[in-house]
């Protein structure tokens, strides 16, 4: 296990900037997920990670060794790939002990098989050994390239969405596997997943990713609680943000957001936003931050409920208010809300983001008084 | 059977319908052949009676006894050797070179893939010339070496055309995960590409030889010795030889189509499956 570290890296196809000025830095045995909408730049980065893609500027280093111009060879890093690349004219047996096969191992043939038949021990694929890939099932498949990738102990992992291809059953189940292989190889793993559910999971941080730009690199609790602009607090969770747009104001001492029509109450000002009072700010806020309330005239926000949406053990309430935004919050499952009916929404202020309007950047990030 | 359903009964004459039309049809393309066959077996004297048969009455191998005898094995080693040759020589320089325009992105890329194209279009009798200059140049007329070299050089843009097809067919990701597993891209390409590009080299491969196989412009151009002459220019010289001697003429015809009936019978599932440039792949 090695640490990777990505100093000023950039790379361009033709005009189109794929990925620019990226800065991380991965500790050995981390997970890291990088995450992030197709073309984000986080293929990108793994791809330049493996050595498939020459680097246009900057610096990666694997340990303490810069491999600019080290060929994905000589790399020592293993990798899943989406579509898992089994080689379809070897079996199992001899997917797994291709990378040990390799010239410069001179591994003999008992040692190879001893090490092919413990991986596939590990993965719970002993009895497959035999067949071909097109043999296999989805979630087999993917174990098979899993052991490929173990059977070598890289120094560094790299998944490229090995999750994607399967089934949602299936997907949960090997995200665990995936957690507990981590857990017991102890290895650095980069994780390249669309999925915020798999990166906030599995990972140890999470790279969030947008027109080739790092967004955010932090853990999966601070990129959830603390987002650091609208697209990453939009991007992560289970739904879309609501995102309120409005004027900041302080007033005795407490501060207000007002905007479409409504007024949210954020608490007691912190000096950052007394400073930013006056300014355009977005609000943002997830579902679990409303909580409808039956009685309209119990909050500031009165609003009417557009529909309902039974999402297990709870539901989603989608309600029109202010001059017309709708807003999506959460309920407990035997709340009972009908179309049409008017409602109350509270808005819960640890759960409030604030946002620049301008640069779409978090003010809560620095100098925030409160944190959750 | 009285009793078949009639959908079934519809299905069957069908399928005689089908039948009878694809018999005619092999029997028209075969018909010159199986006439040359049976030509062949037959003795001198009864090959120009009339009423023509086609089962000969009295079947002889006289003609083939006399091509042994006039030494047909010297030509038919000849044109073994070039076709072998000039097979093993364009598939592996049209494997780099397609290899390379289907994987990497290059400055006069497109003009490449377009002479590629070009080249095919250019009918062969204008190169013969110009090809036997050149040829002389080297010193290479009359020798088996010229021929292969001038076949290779004339099929090579269509193993190429081939093989780039073929090649972009099959996921970069079988490489990349070669590369990554601690493979050098030449080591990839012939331990993962190549073993998934049976078909595409088997077209190929039937391509160039059969024009190898069957050339008779260039290499009766090409060549005047007789120590380099390959099986179709002696199977011209059978018909001078003896006046219009048909007997032997068809026999060394027969000789010459069987190899290549043989191997493209052997081989016409993955030659269907190349053209079409694609393939199952797991």
């Amino acid at each position: 296990m090695s640490a990777v570290r990505f100093k000023g890296v950039g790379k361009r196809f033709g005009s189109v900037v794929a990925l620019a000025d990226l800065d991380l830095e991965i500790e050995p045995g981390e997970f890291v997920s990088l995450l992030g909408p197709s073309g984000s730049g986080k293929t990108t980065t793994l791809n330049l990670l493996a050595g498939l893609l020459p680097i246009d500027e900057g610096e990666i280093s694997i340990g303490d060794r810069v491999v600019n111009h080290v060929p994905p060879d000589r790399r020592d890093i293993a990798m899943v790939f989406q579509n898992y690349a089994l080689y379809p004219h070897m079996s199992v047996h001899e997917n797994i002990a291709f990378p040990l096969r390799a010239r410069g191992r001179a591994l003999d043939d008992a040692k190879i098989d001893a090490m092919v038949t413990g991986v596939a021990g590990k993965l719970g694929i002993g009895e497959l050994l035999a067949r071909y890939p097109k043999e296999l099932s989805g979630g087999q498949q993917q174990r098979v390239a899993l052991g490929r990738a173990m059977v070598r102990e890289p120094k560094v992992f790299l998944l490229d969405e090995p999750l994607s291809n399967l089934d949602a059953r299936l997907r949960l189940r090997m995200r665990r596997d995936l957690k507990a292989l981590h857990d017991a190889l102890g290895a650095t793993i980069v994780y390249v997943t669309h999925d915020q559910a798999e990166a906030m999971t599995l990972s140890t941080r999470v790279a969030v990713f947008n027109h080739g730009r790092l967004q955010q690199f932090d853990t999966p609790e601070a990129i959830y609680h603390r987002p650091a602009n609208i697209f990453v607090g939009n991007f992560v969770g289970e739904r879309e943000m609501n995102l309120i747009p409005g004027d900041l104001a302080v007033e005795n001492g407490a501060s207000v957001v007002r905007g479409r029509g409504m007024a949210m109450a954020l608490g007691s000002a912190s000096p950052t936003f007394s400073a930013a009072a006056g300014s355009r700010v977005v609000l943002g806020v997830r579902a679990e931050g409303i909580v409808p309330v039956a009685d309209p005239m119990a909050t500031d926000v009165p609003a009417r409920v557009v529909a309902t949406e039974r999402a297990g053990p709870e539901v989603a309430v989608f309600a029109s208010a202010g001059d017309g935004i709708e807003l999506c919050c959460r309920a407990e499952a035997h709340a009972q809300f009908g179309k049409g009916q008017a409602i109350g929404l509270r808005f819960v202020p640890e759960y409030l983001h604030l946002f620049d309007a301008g640069s779409e950047k978090s003010l809560r990030i620095r100098g925030s008084t409160k944190e959750e | 059977m009285n009793a078949a359903p009639s959908w079934r009964r519809r299905a069957l004459v069908r399928r005689a319908i089908n039948a009878a039309i694809t018999l005619t049809i092999c029997l028209f393309a075969l018909f010159p052949i199986l006439w040359g066959l049976s030509t062949s077996l037959k003795p001198s004297g009864r090959i120009l009676a009339f009423p023509p048969e086609l089962l000969p009455s009295q079947p002889t191998l006289e003609h083939y006894r006399l091509l042994v005898k006039t030494g047909i094995h010297g030509p038919l080693a000849n044109s073994a050797i070039v076709s072998f040759a000039t097979v093993v020589l364009a598939l592996v320089l049209g494997t780099l070179a397609a290899y390379a325009l289907a994987r990497f992105e290059f400055r006069g890329k497109r003009a490449i893939l377009f002479a590629v194209i070009a080249i095919m279009s250019i009918p062969l009798p204008s190169l013969l010339v110009p090809s036997f200059i050149f040829l002389a140049l080297l010193g290479l007329t009359n020798t088996l070496t010229g021929l292969a070299l001038l076949y290779t050089t004339y099929q090579l843009p269509i193993t190429v055309w081939i093989l780039y097809g073929y090649f972009r067919t099959i996921p970069r990701e079988y490489e990349n995960a070669a590369m990554i597993d601690g493979y050098s891209r030449l080591e990839a390409l012939r331990k993962v590409v190549l073993p998934l590009s049976g078909p595409g080299l088997i077209a190929a491969g039937l391509f160039v030889l059969t024009f190898a196989w069957n050339d008779f412009v260039v290499a009766v151009a090409m060549n005047s010795s007789e120590g380099a002459r390959t099986l179709p220019v002696a199977i011209y010289g059978y018909l001078g030889f003896f006046g219009r001697e048909w007997g032997p003429l068809t026999a060394a015809a027969m000789v010459s189509v069987v190899p290549v009936i043989v191997i493209f019978a052997l081989f016409q599932r993955y030659f269907l499956s190349g053209m079409s440039g694609g393939g199952v792949k797991g």
